[in-house]
This record gives C-alpha cells, sequence and structure tokens, in this order.
C-alpha cells in the first residue's frame, strides 16, 4: 500500500508542478485579446495591431527592419516627415532653407518635449545625427553629412552641411534612421537604451513583453494633436493566416501585411475593412554580369524574353501588385512610367540566343533564400527557360548564406527585392546599379556603364530637380535596355481592419501612422 | 546518494564547457556574417567591417572563444544579443517561463491521456478499446504538430469561437497550445507505457498474486504497474526535456513568445551570443531533467537506489 501512494505522490507531483508552472507569472491580460470575438468592449480606446515579428530594438540608430520602424514611427519624430504621397512636410522642423549648395539651415519647433520632460533643442539635433553617422547599422543612410559642420545657430536654429552636394539629403532626413533622440535619456539608458527609448512622438513605451506584444501609452505633453486613441499594444503573429484569424475573430483591430491566400477571405468579410496601397518594393531576378555568359547583355535580355511574367505575377502573388516595368515603382519620385516590357516572346528570345551562340543553351544556377514567393518564382523560371534550352538549377540558400555568396558573386542569377524607402530615385538606382556598391554594398550584378555611373552620380550631386528628373530618366532607359534585372514585381501594403477602425493610412514605407486611428 | 547527486552535478561542468566549445565551433564556421545580416542586402564593406569590429569578429577564433570562457567563468557573463543589445541572461529568462508553461501543460496532457490509456490497453489487450488507443496512438504521433495546431485553430477558433487562436496570457489561450503540444507525447506515452504493461503482467509475480487471489485492480495497480513505470518516466523525462528545448512549430502557429522562437531566430539573425547562451541553457536544464528522472528512478523503486552509491 506504501508504495502505492508512492506512486500517487508522484503523479500528484507532475500534476502540482503543472498546476503551479501554469499559475506562477504574471496574470494581466493583454487588453483585448482575453475578450472572445462577440463582446468587445464599448468604449475602445486601445488598439490591437498584429504585425509578422516583434521588433529587435527601439533604438533607430541599431537597426533598420521594419517591425521596430513601425513601433519607432509611434515614439520618435524626424525633422522632416513623409506624407503618404510621399511630399516633404515639417516635422520637427517647422521650416528649412538652402544657404549654399552643401548647407541647410533649420529652424526648429519650439515647446516640444521629450518623454523625459526635457525639451527638444538644436543640440539633441547635432548629437543625435553625430550618433547617427558613427552607427555602423544606419550610418550610410546619414553618411553624406559632415559631421564637422553642423553648426548651433541658437537653440532653435542649426545647420547641416554634406560633404559634397547631395540632392536628396531632405528625404534621408525624412527617414526613420534619422528619428530625433535626447542626450540625457541615451546616457541614462546606456546599453540598455534600446530597451527603454526616448522620443517627442504621440506615444511613449509602456511595457515590452519580449516576443509577444508592445504596449504604448499615448504621452500627455506631445506638441502636436493628442492621438484620440489612449494606447497601442502591438502584438507579434508570426503566421499570416494567424493575424487573419484574429483580425476575423475581432482579438485585434489592424492586421498588417495581409497573406496574398488571404485576402479575399479578409475582403469577403463584411465585418472588416481590406486596405491595399502600392508600395516602394521592387522585385528582381539579377543576374551576374560579372560572370559568363551574363556579360552578354543579348543573354539578359533572352532570359527577359523567355520569361512570362504576368503569369508568374498572377499564380505567386495571387493579383496582389503589379508587374513591374522598371526599376522603380510608380510611386517613386522620377519613376519612368514610359518604359517598354520586354514581353514574353520566345522567338525573339531564341534569335537572341543565336546571335550569342548558345542556340544549345547552357546550364545556370538560380539562387534564392527561403522565401516562399521567390522559391515559387525560382521554378517558374527554371521551367520557362527550357523553352531557350537554358538548364536551371534552382539553389535555395539560407538567408545569411545568401547574402555571403552573392556579395562574392559566386551566383549565376539570383532572386531579391528593394525598397526605395526615401522615394527618391537616389536610394532605388545608386546602391543597386553603380559600378562603387558591387557586391555586399547592394550591386549584387556587378552590372554598370560609365553612363550610367554618370547619370547616378550625376543625380544625387544635382540641385535643380528637373535636371536630376532627366538624367534618372536616361538611366532607367539604361538599365532597361542593358537588363541587369528582370523586373519582376511593384508590391502592395495590405493590411485588414475592423469596420469600426478609421482613420488608418497606409505609408508607401509601411511605417503606417498609428496615431491618427481612432474608433467609430 | 547525496555523493550520487553531488558527482552528477559536478560532471555538468565538463558537460558545459563541451557544449559551449561545440556550439561556438558550429556558430563560428556556419555561413552567413551576423553583421552581413543585420545590415542587409546594401551595406558597404566599410560599414560591415565597422560592425564586425565593434562585435568582435574580427578577432580570431581563439581570442574569441577563450574571451566568451572566461567571461563565462569569471564573470558569469555570457553577453549581449546582437541584435537587441540585451543581455543573453535577461533575454532568456524572459521567454523561459512561457516555455516552462507549455511543456508542463504538455506534459500533463500527455501524462493524463497516455498513462490510463495504455494501462487499459495493455490490460483489455486486443479488445476494440486496445485497437481503438493504438490507433490514435498511432495518429497522434504520426501528425505534424504544425497541422494538428492549424486544424486546432481552424475548428475552436474560427469555426466555434470558443478559444483564441493565438497568444498565451489565460488559461483560455493555453488550452490549443497544450494539447497540441501534449497530443503526440501522449502517443509515444501510451505506447510506452502499454508494452511495458504486457511485459510485466505476464511475470510470475503477477500470476502469483492473482493465485492469492488479489483484485484485478490491485494486481494492476500494486503490482504491475509500480514495475512497468520506470521505462515510463524515462519517456515523461525526455519529453518534458524535450519540451523545455522549445517546440517551435507549436509556439510559432500559436504567436507564443517561447524559448524556441527566440533560438530559431537567433539562428536566422545569427546571434551568436543568444544562440550560444540558448544552447548553454538547454544543456543544463536538460541534464537537471534527466537527474531528476535517475532521482525518481530511486523513489519508485528501491532496487535502483541501491546502485546509487
Amino acid at each position: 500500500m506504501i508504495k502505492n501512494k508512492k506512486i500517487l505522490v508522484l503523479l500528484s507531483l507532475v500534476l502540482v508542478f503543472s498546476l503551479f508552472v501554469v499559475g506562477c507569472g504574471k496574470t494581466e491580460d493583454t487588453p483585448g485579446t482575453d475578450q472572445p470575438a462577440d463582446k468587445a468592449p464599448e468604449v475602445r480606446d486601445t488598439l490591437i495591431v498584429g504585425q509578422g515579428a516583434d521588433a529587435k530594438i527601439l533604438d533607430p540608430h541599431a537597426t533598420n527592419d521594419q517591425p521596430s520602424s513601425r513601433v519607432m514611427k509611434q515614439i520618435y519624430e524626424t525633422l522632416i516627415t513623409q506624407n503618404e504621397q510621399m511630399e516633404l512636410e515639417p516635422g520637427l522642423a517647422v521650416s528649412w532653407e538652402k544657404v549654399d549648395d552643401l548647407t541647410f539651415e533649420f529652424k526648429l519647433r519650439q515647446g516640444v518635449k521629450f518623454h523625459n520632460g526635457e525639451e527638444f533643442k538644436a543640440s539633441d539635433v547635432k548629437f543625435t545625427l553625430l550618433r547617427a553617422v558613427e552607427s555602423p547599422t544606419i550610418g550610410h543612410i546619414v553618411g553624406a553629412i559632415d559631421p564637422e559642420s553642423i553648426e548651433i545657430i541658437d537653440d532653435y536654429t542649426i545647420r547641416i552641411s554634406t560633404k559634397n552636394p547631395f540632392a536628396p539629403l531632405l528625404a534621408h532626413l525624412a527617414h526613420g534612421a534619422s528619428s530625433m533622440l535626447n542626450e540625457k535619456a541615451v546616457a541614462e539608458g546606456g546599453d540598455d537604451y534600446g530597451q527603454n527609448p526616448v522620443g517627442t512622438g504621440p506615444f511613449k513605451l509602456y511595457e515590452w513583453k519580449s516576443g509577444d506584444s508592445i504596449e504604448l501609452v499615448r504621452f500627455e505633453d506631445f506638441h502636436g494633436a493628442q492621438p484620440k486613441i489612449e494606447r497601442i499594444i502591438m502584438r507579434n503573429i508570426p503566421e499570416g493566416t494567424n493575424r487573419a484569424i484574429e483580425l476575423e475573430t475581432g482579438a485585434i483591430d489592424i492586421a498588417f501585411d495581409i497573406a496574398p491566400t488571404d485576402v479575399n477571405r479578409i475582403d469577403e468579410n463584411k465585418e472588416l475593412t481590406l486596405v491595399r496601397d502600392p508600395n516602394l518594393s521592387t522585385a528582381y531576378i539579377g543576374f551576374n554580369a560579372a560572370k559568363k555568359p551574363y556579360d552578354d547583355v543579348r543573354v539578359r535580355q533572352a532570359i527577359n524574353y523567355a520569361i512570362d511574367m504576368d503569369s508568374i505575377i498572377e499564380a505567386v502573388y495571387l493579383g496582389i501588385g503589379e508587374p513591374a516595368i522598371g526599376p522603380l515603382g510608380a510611386n517613386v519620385w522620377a519613376s519612368h512610367r514610359g518604359l517598354t516590357p520586354y514581353g514574353f516572346d520566345v522567338d525573339k528570345a531564341k534569335e537572341l540566343m543565336k546571335e550569342a551562340g548558345l542556340e544549345d543553351g547552357f546550364k545556370t544556377t538560380i539562387w534564392t533564400n527561403e522565401n516562399q514567393q521567390r522559391m515559387d518564382i525560382a521554378e517558374i523560371v527554371q521551367n520557362q527557360l527550357k523553352a531557350i534550352n537554358i538548364e536551371t538549377e534552382v539553389k535555395v540558400l539560407e538567408w545569411g548564406s545568401y547574402l555571403d555568396g552573392t556579395a562574392a558573386g559566386e551566383h549565376d542569377m539570383f532572386i531579391l527585392g528593394w525598397t526605395t524607402v526615401t522615394g527618391d530615385p537616389d536610394y532605388g538606382l545608386y546602391p543597386l546599379f553603380h559600378s562603387e556598391q558591387y557586391g555586399s554594398a547592394g550591386n549584387r550584378t556587378f552590372w554598370s556603364t560609365p553612363r550610367s555611373d554618370e547619370l547616378l552620380t550625376l543625380g544625387r550631386t544635382t540641385a535643380d530637380p528637373e535636371k536630376r528628373k532627366e538624367y534618372y530618366m536616361e538611366a532607367q532607359e539604361i538599365i532597361r535596355d542593358e537588363a541587369p534585372w528582370v523586373f519582376t514585381w511593384n508590391g502592395e501594403n495590405v493590411s485588414g481592419t475592423r469596420n469600426n477602425v478609421r482613420g488608418f493610412m497606409q505609408h508607401p514605407a509601411g511605417h503606417h501612422k498609428l496615431f491618427t486611428v481612432y474608433f467609430e | 546518494m547525496h555523493k550520487y547527486i553531488l558527482r552528477r552535478l559536478l560532471l555538468l561542468i565538463p558537460v558545459m564547457l563541451g557544449v559551449a566549445f561545440i556550439v561556438f565551433t558550429m556558430m563560428y564556421f556556419t555561413p552567413g556574417d551576423p553583421a552581413a545580416i543585420m545590415l542587409g542586402e546594401a551595406a558597404s564593406e566599410h560599414d560591415v567591417e565597422r560592425l564586425r569590429e565593434e562585435m568582435g569578429l574580427d578577432r580570431p577564433f581563439i581570442v574569441q572563444f577563450s574571451t566568451y570562457i572566461k567571461n563565462l567563468v569569471v564573470h558569469q557573463d555570457i553577453g549581449r544579443s546582437y541584435q537587441s543589445k540585451k543581455p543573453v541572461v535577461t533575454a532568456i529568462l524572459e521567454r523561459f517561463p512561457t516555455t516552462l508553461k507549455l511543456a508542463a501543460l504538455g506534459v500533463l496532457v500527455a501524462v493524463l491521456l497516455g498513462i490510463p490509456t495504455g494501462i487499459i490497453s495493455a490490460t483489455k489487450q486486443y479488445s476494440i478499446f486496445d485497437s481503438a488507443s493504438m490507433v490514435a496512438a498511432l495518429l497522434g504521433v504520426s501528425m505534424p504538430n504544425f497541422w494538428q495546431g492549424l486544424m486546432s485553430i481552424i475548428v475552436f477558433s474560427v469555426w466555434l469561437g470558443w478559444l483564441p487562436s493565438s497568444g498565451f496570457s489565460t488559461p483560455m489561450h493555453m488550452i490549443l497550445p497544450a494539447l497540441t503540444i501534449g497530443t503526440s507525447s501522449a502517443a509515444i506515452i501510451t505506447r510506452m507505457t502499454r508494452s511495458s504493461m504486457l511485459e510485466v503482467i505476464r511475470q510470475d509475480y503477477i500470476r502469483t498474486a492473482r493465485a492469492k487471489g488479489q483484485k484485478e485492480f490491485i494486481v494492476i495497480t500494486r503490482h504491475a504497474l509500480k514495475n512497468a513505470l520506470i521505462p515510463v518516466l524515462t519517456v515523461v523525462g525526455l519529453q518534458f526535456g524535450y519540451l523545455l528545448g522549445g517546440a517551435v512549430l507549436t509556439e510559432t502557429i500559436f504567436s507564443i513568445p517561447g524559448v524556441g522562437r527566440l533560438m530559431v531566430d537567433a539562428i536566422k539573425q545569427r546571434d551568436f551570443p543568444i544562440v550560444q547562451g540558448g544552447v548553454l541553457f538547454l544543456a543544463i536544464t536538460f541534464s537537471f531533467m534527466n537527474l531528476l528522472i535517475d532521482i525518481l528512478y530511486a523513489f519508485v523503486d528501491p532496487r535502483i537506489k541501491s546502485q546509487y552509491k
């Protein structure tokens, strides 16, 4: 009997331990998440948003990833902002003027408070920009600024100069990486600043449950119009389908990045609204132009003709986004909308292959990382290239190896994407097509021409917008004709909202403002 | 017994050093530069080099490893995450309670389902219940966790609307993940309990007990189960240890912020300190779990206790 008791005690121990473990820890619930779908609270002052990954760190100089940027957008502000049409608007700077080819003078907004109560002044701007330039992670975004020449005129006036003429400076100052920080807060935060961010934005960090959610609370001393909502909870829901289900069941109010497979479900649900807007991304298939036979423009063009891009878009993206006709999406300034697409023409492709002496085709590889859509595209391309006798092997690499391999030029063809977050063509062309940028710096096709180099340099150093536009138009024509890429797809931002959500507008760069949102 | 436990604990030290060395070496030689991954598709070589220098990745392997071991042994410091800049210990401990809850609930489901089913199956061998439970166990073992998780979300969250589909903050949130994670373990435990019981109930002493006129319930619970439980305990312990390692798929499907997802994200991002710290932590947890099971053997079967000297 005693031994039986021991077994009972053992089993009881397992039970008690399990219950203890379940019972321990915090018991407070994430507001809204424990509400059954049909019992949503009447007065809503908390907005719950689902996105596909948790923020990494909330220090704008330590990361440039989308999930972190989306949270930081609510916490920090920049000197200049870009609205949903990518037009520049005053932010923490109320006005600016050009002093000379290298220098801008900014008048700063007065009476702006940081979340720690400190007042925002020109010294904060100088501190922020010097820190940003030093950052290996985002330094390249503000790399044109000459740190030596940042000059504080008075508490609310500052001059910022670049080392060389740099036309897109204002757009770069509107980038999240240029968000304004407070020196005292950064010093006090030390190594942990990224978990204790201090900005001037309409929301401040309240609680960060690592991997689960980030809760922001309204900043009562915000200098602008107070948001109508009091709290924002940004939940981390990695599975796209799960985000859609959470939206359907009312556990979240907005779901970012609705997967193409879930679009119809959201669209057909009468309680939900599907929000679709073009974003600034372009997907592409690149050729390694430093390698044979891709050093021959005819081979690159032949492959462009041999790929039926419309059918790929339909099969892979299920009608989301549109086929790309050039390296820049339609909402990037100076995007060339008059470029002639190659179109699907196998005969023309065969003719070009013959001219290149490759009538019998060749063996090649196409690289992609573990991205389902890119893997699907690779397989379709593999199949379509058989028509011109190209035998293609699909190589799926893990992201780190993929970046290393393509930077080292080990690849033949590869699939990648790029987002021109500043909305300026310099950001979307220079890193990807200039000869200075070969390899890890962005130009993984190792393609350039002296003329396109010249045009891209002129584009970034010329102040006159009309001239810049001309340079970029010509550069895009060269890129189209020289075909270092097969232009694939311009993406869309696709979100879903509950019908009672108002004031939600998507930003083309994907960093959507949530402080304008309210409930009906 | 105490000496045995102490010896096992001391053995942990070389095990940990070995684990640290293996993980460090594997991460070092895995393709994919952490600095390049952090900086993305367009980062100049100069920026990548600067970041590598800042992270200490430009130093030779032996220098990096000896610094790591020195910090571990002398300062009990296993570094900070490359990505979040958080101390590794903080990053892991933030997630561990969730993983512990999930694993404990999974094991609870597995034990409550598996042991009784296994016992009944063995005592009613070749009955309908036995066949049905073995088919169910086969299904339980064969069903991929992610599929079962998604199906349960569709049925219980979408169609019936009874349970939330993601998160882990309230008991209601825990039901579906616990069932998902517990089912395959339950199936393994059922099969193990059944085969172990079948072996035991054919022993002479069981026949003797029956010949004495003992009630069948007493024969099974007092004489058979106790002896059949040893291999089952091993399986329960291993399953618990395995679940503590993080059930990545279940955590991903139900958006549960556990150690498994932290580790997988860290591996993808080449966040070496988190991976190294995480593996060390899990190795310690697993070793403790094994030790606990060994101690429990002695508790269940005094014959084993006499060997622990």
